[in-house]
């Protein structure tokens, strides 16, 4: 289709990236191929990110690239930003993380892929809208196109990115996070489709925090750990025979790869709903459920998104209220001590309050003593210089056990996890689940864990409720 | 779709009660003898004013208990009848008709003259957050807002009035004489709505979508055109609705000061005199216009974001 001729390689050697206090990433090198893709590995803040938007030309103004990119040996970093903006949507094309926030929320699908043709190839609008049909049509979501990004699900926005990345044509496909908020299955059509484009001839670097996706998408592998690729080679080997300690420490952290450790010894109900039932407009999400969680006990929900896990739980919690049945707590405790855990850390922390206060005036408010905030603290090893810092200046790890510092500290009886560790890196979620596991043993909490990590669910929890049936 | 104009039909019900009410109470408790005011509208405050208000007390009912009267208002209303004037015995359909048309070219032509200003300011100072159009645009926004409108038009008619001499200060009849008082109300209008629209282009800027759009290699303008104006304009529409409600309150003042004859004029000479029927005409009609702005609002936040018509 392409008069020009496709591009063979990526070459990166020596590729640096330097802010005002000092060197970001440093010293990456290597070399992505027809057929053979690429997928960097790493934690939040290990500079994987950094590398994609290096490539790309997209760093934030306050960080410079240095080092080497050829493109069939054309180098990249020679020029002006200017020139790599020139290749953006032509050679090469960027597959965005949460894709849904990624298109417009205002525009049509169809509109946003036959934009590309309109206005980057200067065809006429007819044209255009022909070929966008086509390109939706290629990436199985034929008459999508006349959706909003809000009517779809966050796997079909993610194909929305590709049928883009089709209608520009470009050889080269930068994936950053591209499974990010995603559910399994919908993780794996993504993946899926991402080895298509390598098998259709494309260029294929990926940026992710998932080792199954790695896995999934094979050719190399490389782990980045504090801003430098501390392994790369061929996945088989890396992913089965790692030899930094780190790479094992990845791998272990994969759910699939821990032993079952459920805790034992359930003790009495503390939250039961009866004949429970939910229905948004003609759609029902579950009718005549019934629920019991006991003291000291892991009861896990899986299901794709949107099957009405996290309804199921803010209905137990009271937050939703149920079209029937009925909701018993143990003996009428206060609803504060019934608690949650969000998703998503850095959005349920007030963002310019040190963590400090957020936490002395809930100890305030509630009457508890700031000895008993500090052994919470130091019992989650975390250490109390990051007591001072916003919400936005530690990681999601650390963030995410602030978060659980905060709901036990009101004593609770019962906690809701809701994708609790979905956001997290596998090592930051091993560290989570970890504590969370012990606090169980510890204080007989009851906790209803949503996931929709199947393997998750199964490693750590006494009672499995599937809501894929 | 159709539900929210069911909600603001509701509503405007809701308001004409409300404010006939409140209109007819407020009157009431005023200090001052009601008839005695009129009485001194219509004829003037000479000798005989004791037996004129006697008799203009008669003549208009106005010894009756106050339910009775609030309640022939409320009856006439429902035949469309708002009354007659209590001053000049015209209808008080025909008196708002002359000044409600004054009173809407001039917010029409404030409004227009602010979005030509504002939003135009806001879209330079959002695209570069901090830069000099912003910075620019902060300090003019300050300046004009902190002015009250009695100050501001002061100062336009001493420039372009009395030392430039090229627009008139006061008066009525051609777009001269609008120009003054719109510009006056349109600054003020204006360093808010170019702040929210710089608040809101500055949102949409940093947004995933934004960025998406130049990775896809758009141009920068094909960028700004088809995916920042469009999102931005959502919360500053909602403004601007706002806005226009806070214009018919603020000319009630500018109109007195400039001596334009529309209706927040009327409504102060209404208050002075005692003019029930005119009183509750005006705050009916100004009533009603809110509810107007706020339905046509809601039309094009419907129209331009696709979200919002998922749930009605």
């Amino acid at each position: 289709m392409n008069v020009r001729t496709a591009i063979q390689e990526l070459s990166v050697s020596g590729l640096a990236v330097e802010s005002a206090a000092g060197r970001v990433v440093s010293d990456i090198s290597f070399t992505i191929g027809r057929g053979r893709p690429l997928t960097l590995l790493g934690e939040s803040g290990s500079g994987k990110s950094l590398v994609a938007q290096a490539i790309m030309g997209s760093l934030p103004p306050e960080l410079r690239a240095t080092g080497k990119v050829r493109l069939d040996g054309n180098d990249l970093l020679a020029g002006s930003r200017g020139v790599q903006r020139r290749l953006w949507g032509r050679e090469i094309s960027l597959l965005p993380q949460e894709p849904w926030l990624a298109l417009d929320p205002t525009m049509r699908v169809q509109g946003q892929v036959a934009e590309v043709h309109r206005y980057v190839k200067g065809r006429d609008a007819r044209r255009s809208r022909q070929l966008a049909a086509g390109n939706l049509g290629e990436v199985d979501l034929p008459g999508a196109g006349r959706l909003y990004p809000f009517q779809m699900s966050g796997g079909m926005a993610q194909r929305v990115a590709i049928a883009i990345a089709h209608a520009a044509g470009s050889d080269l496909l930068i994936a950053d996070e591209p499974t990010k908020g995603l559910d399994a299955a919908l993780r794996d059509s993504v993946t899926a489709r991402l080895r298509q484009e390598v098998e259709n001839g494309r260029l294929l670097l990926t940026i992710t925090h998932d080792v199954a996706v790695a896995r999934a998408l094979g050719g190399m592998v490389g782990v980045m750990l504090n801003g430098e690729l501390i392994e790369c080679g061929p996945a088989e080997r890396q992913l089965s025979a790692p030899t930094h300690d780190y790479s094992r420490a990845l791998l272990a952290a994969d759910p699939e790869s821990w032993s079952r450790q459920a805790p034992t010894t359930p003790g009495g109900v503390v939250l039961a709903g009866y004949g429970l039932a939910k229905a948004f407009g003609e759609a029902s999400l579950f009718a005549d459920l019934n629920v019991e969680i006991r003291a000291g006990e892991i009861v896990a929900v899986v299901g794709p998104s949107g099957c009405g896990k996290t309804t199921l739980g803010n209905i137990l919690l009271g937050l939703v209220k149920s079209d029937s049945g009925s909701v018993e707590r143990r003996n009428d405790l206060p609803a504060l001590r019934y608690q949650k855990l969000y998703q998503d850390p850095p959005s349920v922390f007030a963002p310019h309050q040190p963590i400090r206060k957020g936490l002395a005036d809930l100890a305030r408010l509630h009457g508890r003593s700031w000895n008993v905030v500090e052994r919470l603290v130091s019992r989650l090893r975390l250490q109390s210089s990051l007591l001072d810092r916003l919400p936005g200046q530690i990681s999601g790890g650390e963030l995410q056990r602030f978060a659980l510092v905060r709901a036990l500290l009101l004593e609770p009886v019962f906690l809701f996890a809701d994708e609790a560790t979905s956001r997290l890196d596998p090592v930051s979620q091993r560290e989570v689940v970890a504590f969370l596991l012990e606090i169980v043993r510890e204080t007989g909490l009851g906790v209803l864990l949503v996931t929709h990590d199947r393997h998750l669910a199964e490693r750590i929890s006494n009672r499995v409720i599937d809501f894929a049936q | 779709m159709g539900n929210f104009l069911v909600a603001r039909l509701a509503q405007a019900a809701i308001v004409t009660i409300v404010v006939g009410a409140l209109s007819f109470v407020l009157i009431r408790i005023l200090p001052g003898d009601a008839a005695m005011r009129i009485a001194a509208g219509r004829y003037g405050p000479d000798a005989s004013i004791t037996e004129a208000a006697a008799k203009v007390r008669l003549e208009l009912g106005l010894d009756r208990p106050v339910a009775v009267q609030f309640l022939e208002w409320l009856g006439n209303l429902l035949r469309f009848d708002l009354g007659h004037s209590l001053v000049t015995a015209a209808p008080v359909v025909h008196e708002l008709q002359v000044q409600l048309g004054a009173s809407a070219w001039l917010a029409a032509a404030a409004l227009t003259l602010s979005i030509l200003i504002g939003p135009a300011i806001g879209v330079l100072s959002g695209l570069r957050p901090g830069g000099v159009a912003d910075r620019l645009g902060l300090a003019g926004a300050a300046i004009f807002r902190a002015m009250p409108p009695f100050v501001l038009g002061l100062l336009l008619m001493l420039v372009f009035s009395k030392q430039l001499s090229w627009l008139p200060p006061a008066g009525f009849g051609s777009p001269r004489e609008i120009l003054l008082p719109a510009l006056t109300l349109a600054l003020g209008l204006a360093a808010m709505s170019s702040r929210v629209a710089r608040n809101s282009v500055a949102a949409v800027v940093k947004a995933p979508y934004f960025a998406f759009a130049r990775h896809k290699g758009l141009p920068e303008a094909v960028v700004v055109r088809r995916h920042g104006l469009r999102n931005a304009a959502i919360p500053v529409v909602s403004y601007l609705g706002l806005q226009a409600i806070y214009l018919v309150e603020g000319v009630v003042v500018v109109e007195s000061l400039f001596a334009y004859p529309g209706i927040g004029h009327a409504l102060v000479h209404a208050i002075i005199e005692r003019d029930v029927p005119m009183v509750q005409g005006t705050a009916l009609v100004m009533g009603l216009m809110f509810v107007a702005i706020a339905a046509l609002v809601d039309a094009i936040s419907l129209w331009l974001d696709p979200r919002l018509r998922r749930t009605a």
